[in-house]
């Protein structure tokens, strides 16, 4: 289970290549001329695939790459500008806020949502009656979270006499509606994200259910209570569930921008308080015409999420376990 | 575990790839270049099948008045079928830059003077000056809003109405505050001052109160401003003909209005939005385009609401008129000459004028106002007074946005916005408006 294995199998037709090699020994005597023709009948099978990959992923996104160091204003051809893309990036206050808005939501979001998802499968876990309809009525909000209307309500529920301004009042607190106050949105952007806790609880609960009773059992006559059995047996067992829900949900983070479009009503406001990376991006692409520099701020979003993923692969080593590990 | 490990790498890519997808797409399509050649202008055919296109932002009011005014039209000419789109504002931009991108624009869609110098200047717009006396009838227009549409020597986009700005006044609220209206012909200085009064009164009042909305951020007034000061906006390349200075002075002379909370605070002007302070009955005064009372009217509930001036400034009182909107042909259409026959009967025939009202702005076309089936005392009525009580104050030339106009303007009141937050200092406003004018303006 090596980072080279998962790289081999997830590019497409060098995956398949490679399947088809390594069963064919299992099979016995196939031969080569059997394995070539698996070979074609697989890229037959792949083509709708391999079509839809170069007209609409390989082709725009080469080409985006050339826009990247061009200026582009949508109207007139592109001219080539070298590296001036990326250089006025880095001289840009709003790009600056936008990495930086960005980051807070990641780096806050993301563990946060992960615990309450955690949590919740923890608690789903146990058995109850009614589980079933528990577990639906939980993931619900992921169905719904990321639509327009789920947005809009979550705008009305965070103005002047809102919802969360009614409880704010109620706990004491000084009253007043987040959604225009610059300091407040973040949070709210930030409770939206966790609420829709779903996909990873769900992914979540299936990693409890593998876990065998028997090492809690042993736990538990080794002294150990539900604190530490957690902490030592859940958690660690839990890891690579743990870890492939970080990774989407950190890569998912990156990428909000449809509820900030529509809370902020298309600014990214107030005060850019909601100005995240892709939201700026877009701006800079369809509102400014800069098409090139949009093309270079995704280049430098794909670096910067490449990084992050190789980043946490490599820390994986340390804090992963996969069931059958020597260590 | 395997497949589970590699599947988040696999969607990062998915994902990132779709968002560039769209861009670059768009890409592939402009290099093939447009047709800019618009032929000899001939009668529209009546002998074949003619199918047009007709885009134009605005919400479900407008668009059945529309389809309405569509359906006269092809009455007329019965072998034309018009298919009709519309959206709102910030989409509508999108989708027609998109659009002009792959050469695909509408045959006939709305323009406004933001982005006409854009779309024009980069061949993606029907020149209609060979349609005139044709298929388009500009004999109704006076001359000076005819040539709001016109850029390089180019008709680029015909004015369907005009609007101007004006003071909107809340009635209903200075009465219940017992304070009178702004006096007629005060001074930028005099209106500070009433509003103070005025937020100084409504302070009590459940909900608060305040005499007007920060205007700082609306780039139209500051040109409306610089106008009354015998300056102009805008040299003939487009670059801002005002200085740093001139703006930073317009900025700070409202400063100590956002310094003592005066203005209708911008946190609440955020969550009203897209509503606006007079809207919702909470600002009494609002510096707007005339024709917005209609809208403003109906969303506060009340007809007691009135029109008046700007605020003069030190050296005069003058206004101008802007086309509020303009109809506009593609480059690439294949039906310039049906496209011109849409346009002249959407301007100019009586029955379409009697069909939209002020819902535009004042029709540009006095058979199409004279249409207009307004009641006296009427918000329309309000509005179509107003701009003949003003015409003699219209003494300055339409200011002709440059190109990238759109984009300084939308700069312009996000600063505003950052301004009334407390985030940037007048010079820091100018300083940070200039970049982006370097940047945007003159087709840089």
């Amino acid at each position: 289970m090596t980072v080279s294995a998962a790289t081999a199998e997830r590019s497409g037709p060098a995956g398949v290549r490679g399947t088809a090699t390594s069963s064919s020994p299992a099979r016995g005597g196939a031969g080569p001329r059997r394995n070539r023709a698996d070979t074609k009948a697989g890229y037959a099978f792949l083509s709708p695939w391999l079509l839809g990959f170069g007209l609409l992923t390989a082709g725009p996104m080469l080409m985006s790459l050339y826009l990247a160091f061009t200026d582009y204003n949508l109207f007139r051809a592109p001219t080539f500008v070298g590296l001036d893309n990326f250089a006025a990036l880095f001289a840009d206050a709003r790009f600056l806020k936008s990495a930086q808005v960005t980051a807070i939501y990641v780096v806050v979001g993301v563990p946060v949502k992960l615990a309450a998802a955690l949590a919740v499968a923890v608690l789903l876990n146990a058995r109850h009656r009614g589980q079933g309809a528990y577990r639906s009525m939980f993931y619900a909000p992921s169905l719904i979270g990321a639509s327009v209307s789920v947005a809009i309500v979550w705008r009305a529920m965070f103005i002047d006499d809102g919802v969360a301004d009614r409880i704010q009042q109620l706990l004491g607190f000084p009253a007043g509606g987040w959604v225009g106050d610059p300091g407040m949105t973040m949070p709210m952007m930030i409770l939206l994200a966790v609420w829709q806790f779903g996909a990873p609880m769900v992914i979540f609960l299936a990693g409890l259910k593998q876990i065998p009773a028997e090492l809690h059992e042993a736990a538990a006559v080794d002294g150990a209570g539900p604190v530490r059995r957690f902490v030592s047996v859940t958690i660690p067992m839990l890891s690579p569930v743990l870890f492939f829900n970080l990774l989407l949900e950190t890569i998912g983070a990156f990428q909000v921008f449809s509820s900030a479009f529509i809370i902020s009503g298309g600014t990214g406001g107030p005060a850019d308080s909601t100005l995240f990376y892709t939201f700026y991006l877009y701006i800079k692409g369809f509102t400014e015409f800069r098409m090139g520099y949009a093309s270079a701020m995704a280049w430098v979003l794909v670096i910067v999420v490449g990084v992050i993923t190789a980043v946490l692969f490599r820390t994986s080593r340390a804090w992963v376990h996969y069931t059958g590990d020597v260590r | 575990m395997v497949r589970t490990r590699t599947t988040p790498r696999t969607r990062t890519a998915a994902v990132q790839v779709t968002a560039l997808a769209a861009a670059s797409a768009l890409a592939l399509s402009a290099c093939g270049g447009g047709t800019t050649a618009s032929a000899d202008a001939a009668p529209v055919a009546t002998d074949r099948d003619i199918e047009l296109s007709l885009v134009w932002w605005g919400d479900d009011d407008r668009a059945s008045r529309y389809e309405e005014a569509v359906a006269l039209f092809e009455e007329k000419y019965p072998n034309i079928d018009v298919q009709t789109q519309f959206q709102a504002w910030d989409d509508y931009w999108t989708a027609r830059s998109t659009e002009a991108a792959g050469q695909t624009l509408p045959d006939v869609f709305q323009m406004d003077l933001a982005y006409i110098h854009q779309y024009a200047s980069n061949n993606q717009l029907l020149d209609l000056s060979n349609q005139v006396g044709v298929n388009l009838d500009t004999a109704g227009y006076d001359e000076a809003l005819l040539a709001s549409g016109a850029v390089n020597g180019g008709q680029f986009g015909i004015p369907t109405s005009t609007n101007t700005l004006g003071m909107i006044r809340h009635d209903d609220l200075l009465d219940e505050l017992g304070i009178d209206p702004p006096a007629e012909g005060l001074t930028w200085d005099e209106y500070d001052a009433w509003i103070r009064e005025v937020s100084e009164a409504g302070a009590d009042h459940d909900p608060q109160v305040y005499g007007g909305t920060d205007y700082t951020g609306t780039l139209w007034l500051f040109i409306q401003w610089l106008l009354q000061q015998g300056k102009t906006a805008f040299d003939d390349d487009g670059t801002p003909a005002f200085t740093k200075d001139d703006l930073v002075a317009w900025v700070e002379r409202t400063q100590p209005l956002r310094d003592d909370g005066v203005f209708y605070p911008v946190q609440r002007a955020k969550q009203v939005e897209p509503l606006t302070g007079l809207q919702v009955n909470e600002a009494a005064t609002e510096l707007t385009w005339d024709n917005m009372m209609a809208g403003y009217s109906a969303s506060a509930g009340t007809e007691n609401v009135d029109l008046l001036p700007v605020p003069t400034g030190a050296d005069g009182s003058q206004q101008f008129w802007k086309p509020s909107m303009l109809l506009s042909s593609s480059a690439s259409t294949q039906e310039p000459d049906a496209a011109a026959a849409l346009i002249d009967f959407l301007v100019n025939d009586p029955e379409v004028g009697a069909i939209f009202g002020t819902s535009k702005g004042v029709p540009a076309v006095v058979g199409q106002r004279d249409a207009m089936e307004i009641e006296e005392g009427s918000v329309d009525g309000k509005i179509v007074g107003y701009e003949d009580a003003v015409a003699e104050r219209v003494t300055a030339d339409t200011p002709l946005p440059a190109e990238g106009y759109g984009v300084v303007e939308v700069e312009f009141k996000r600063l505003g916005e950052e301004l009334s937050y407390g985030n940037i200092t007048p010079e820091e406003f100018a300083d940070q408006w200039f970049q982006s004018a370097e940047a945007n303006l003159g087709g840089a």
